[in-house]
């Protein structure tokens, strides 16, 4: 698939890599309203135009809450998030979200679900079909555009999700479990393609797993938080092991000393070995 | 052929050994369409199912003998190429122990049908004989032949009489449904927005979240002698009860609705870009006409029980008038026509409605 993710991604890209996509967390105190138990005390965090950070850490810990706060979902109740320059003041089109569960939309088809952010943007139709073929295409759903969302699996629907994601052309893309509920397999399939993808549009990824393996394997960047309160127990730059590679090579990737060394070291800050799946 | 014998057949296939198959007792692989299927006919015999000893296993009828040359074939298959056999017959496979192993001669909704239309007839017939052996006068029950006979002289003249009361069977419904489907209507025209106004504005739902509660628990005979006194005795106060009686249980499915959308779901079309106005056009609005079709479908129901009541005072012409009317002049025979004919109504009214939710929400449940 690797021409035609080249072909999509391209296609929709009219800004240069590396020049938007910047996150800056300063000082975030968040809790939901609930001041004597914050879910994020003091966070800081700066993630460059680019970056594929995977946030690791056990559940609680407030990985999904800071990727609310960046998609504008949530505000902080102290401190600040800014999205390349801008306070994150609403949720927009430039920071594309992709749920756990595929969220997508069952009165809308599979092509109506990756239209309707172009559309709501006031993209003419015969644009909106233009993008929603060759994305839809690039996530291997080119068969199943009128398709009903119940008619697909769940490892489709994630892939439907993505495509609409990537819809708005987003210079963020945020990731919440995405692959959490999909079986091995499909998971594996998965990666290598959203990886493809952030190869080919160079979007800055945030990306939140329960994985460690996947943490590492996506990742240019693993960030292992830790709860009550949330904060950054690791921050690891790790250069991409998946990305370089392609993922022909998982395997020998997974067996490799630098990779298992990463794990331990992961697993270790963690402190809850065991738990990890794969 | 009954469930029984398909649940009997059903756990043979995977639990039974050669030997099993040997004695040529059971059949191949469970190679059968699920009871909607393709006709069994048309398999392949060397891949089809073996039959031979179908029917001494379960409630052996006709359709074993028309299988025997399939038995010998689906042995085969069994014994010798899984594999294929597999490929050839995947979607029965799949079926697998639950599946149906026979296709039913019969189809279970003319069965179904065929139970119920039985069922309604003994009911007749009962009455019938109460009624004729007239332990109570006719006067007090009638008899269905008396009924039925009222059928004919209010869908026609009788005696120079034109239907009843001077209108047709047909005309009183008529103007029933018409006031039925005004109230009912403006109940739906008033009761979406307003309840989408109440789930967003939350001090409007302090006010009047309250008012609607009280509303809805009150019996629409309640007020409808202050309507009477307000609207007079035409059709206004009737269309007027209708709409109170179907107004709270919509606004009511409405806003709970609303607000029980997922956030995810606002998110994840915000995160598209959508201001807030067009987030409740694109995804509220979507996401609550499954609770909202169902609001509507209560309330045309509460509204039609409303309906002979609403229709006592001056409810000639009117289904509801026809009946009360009749009870004056102790015409048992037309209130029980009535009664049939509002009940046959109500029915078909709500299975419009569920059609309509069906074609409308087709995700529901997804």
């Amino acid at each position: 698939m690797s021409p035609s993710v080249k072909e999509a991604v391209g296609a929709g890209t009219s800004r240069g890599p590396g020049t938007v996509g910047r996150i800056s967390l300063a000082g975030i105190v968040h809790s939901y309203g609930r001041e004597d138990a914050p879910v994020i005390d003091g966070l800081s965090l700066a993630i460059e135009p680019g970056e594929f950070v995977c946030l690791v850490g056990p559940s609680g810990c407030g990985k999904t809450t800071l990727l609310k706060l960046i998609a504008g979902f949530e505000f902080p109740e102290g401190g600040q998030v800014v999205v390349d320059g801008a306070t994150v003041d609403r949720p927009g089109g430039d920071r594309a979200v992709v749920f756990q569960h595929s969220n997508l939309f069952p009165w809308l088809s599979v092509r109506g679900n990756v239209e309707l952010g172009p559309k709501l943007a006031g993209t003419g139709r015969a644009e909106r079909r233009e993008i929603s073929d060759r994305l839809l295409e690039m996530v291997g759903l080119g068969d199943a555009a009128e398709k009903k969302i119940w008619e697909l699996s769940g490892g489709m629907q994630q892939r439907c999700s993505i495509a609409r994601a990537l819809a708005t052309d987003p210079s963020i893309i945020l990731m919440d479990e995405p692959f959490g509920a999909l079986d091995a397999i499909t998971r594996e399939r998965l990666q290598d393609e959203i990886l493809e993808i952030w190869r080919e549009s160079r979007s800055t990824i945030v990306f939140v797993t329960h994985g460690v393996d996947e943490a590492l394997y996506l990742g240019t960047r693993v960030v292992v938080m830790g709860g009550q309160p949330g904060r950054i127990l690791l921050d690891l730059p790790i250069g991409s092991f998946g990305a370089e590679t392609g993922g022909d090579v998982r395997r020998s990737i997974r067996d490799s000393t630098a990779f298992l060394d990463l794990k331990r070291k992961v697993r270790d800050t963690i402190g809850n070995p065991g738990k990890e799946e794969d | 052929m009954s469930s029984n014998s398909i649940k009997i057949d059903g756990k043979l296939p995977g639990q039974d050994t050669p030997a099993t198959v040997a004695t040529g007792a059971t059949a191949g692989p469970q190679a059968f369409p699920s009871p909607g299927g393709p006709a069994r006919n048309d398999t392949p015999a060397g891949t089809g199912p073996g039959r031979v000893g179908q029917g001494d296993l379960s409630l052996g009828d006709a359709e074993v003998d028309g299988r025997g040359g399939q038995g010998i074939g689906g042995r085969e298959a069994f014994e010798a190429t899984p594999p294929a056999a597999d490929a050839a017959t995947e979607p029965s496979v799949k079926a697998g122990p639950t599946g149906t192993r026979r296709k039913p001669r019969v189809p279970r909704w003319a069965k179904q049908a065929a139970v119920q239309l039985s069922a309604i007839a003994v009911l007749i017939g009962i009455w019938w004989a109460i009624a004729a052996a007239e332990i109570w006068p006719p006067l007090l029950l009638p008899g269905p032949q008396d009924v039925f006979h009222q059928l004919f002289v209010i869908t026609g003249y009788h005696d120079g009489i034109r239907g009843y009361s001077n209108y047709f069977l047909q005309e009183h419904l008529w103007h029933s449904m018409s006031r039925l489907f005004q109230g009912a209507g403006y109940a739906i025209l008033l009761g979406v927005p307003i309840g989408i106004l109440l789930a967003v504005v939350t001090p409007l739902r302090w006010i009047f979240g309250p008012a609607i509660d009280f509303l809805r628990n009150l019996p629409p005979l309640a007020y409808f002698s202050l309507l009477v006194i307000w609207f007079g005795i035409d059709d206004t106060p009737k269309v007027t009860l209708l709409f109170l009686a179907a107004f709270p249980p919509i606004v009511i499915a409405t806003a709970d609705a609303v607000r029980s959308v997922p956030a995810d779901r606002i998110n994840a079309v915000r995160m598209l870009g959508a201001n807030r106005f067009q987030s409740i056009l694109h995804v509220t609005v979507p996401s609550v006409l499954p609770e909202v079709m169902t609001g509507i479908r209560l309330a045309v129901g509460i509204s039609f029980t409303t309906i002979v009541a609403a229709e006592t005072i001056n409810g000639v012409p009117g289904i509801g008038g026809m009946v009360s009317d009749a009870q004056r002049f102790n015409a048992t025979d037309v209130v029980m026509l009535g009664i049939i004919v509002i009940g046959i109504c109500g029915l078909a009214i709500d299975g419009l409605i569920r059609l309509t939710d069906r074609l409308l929400v087709p995700w529901r449940g997804h």
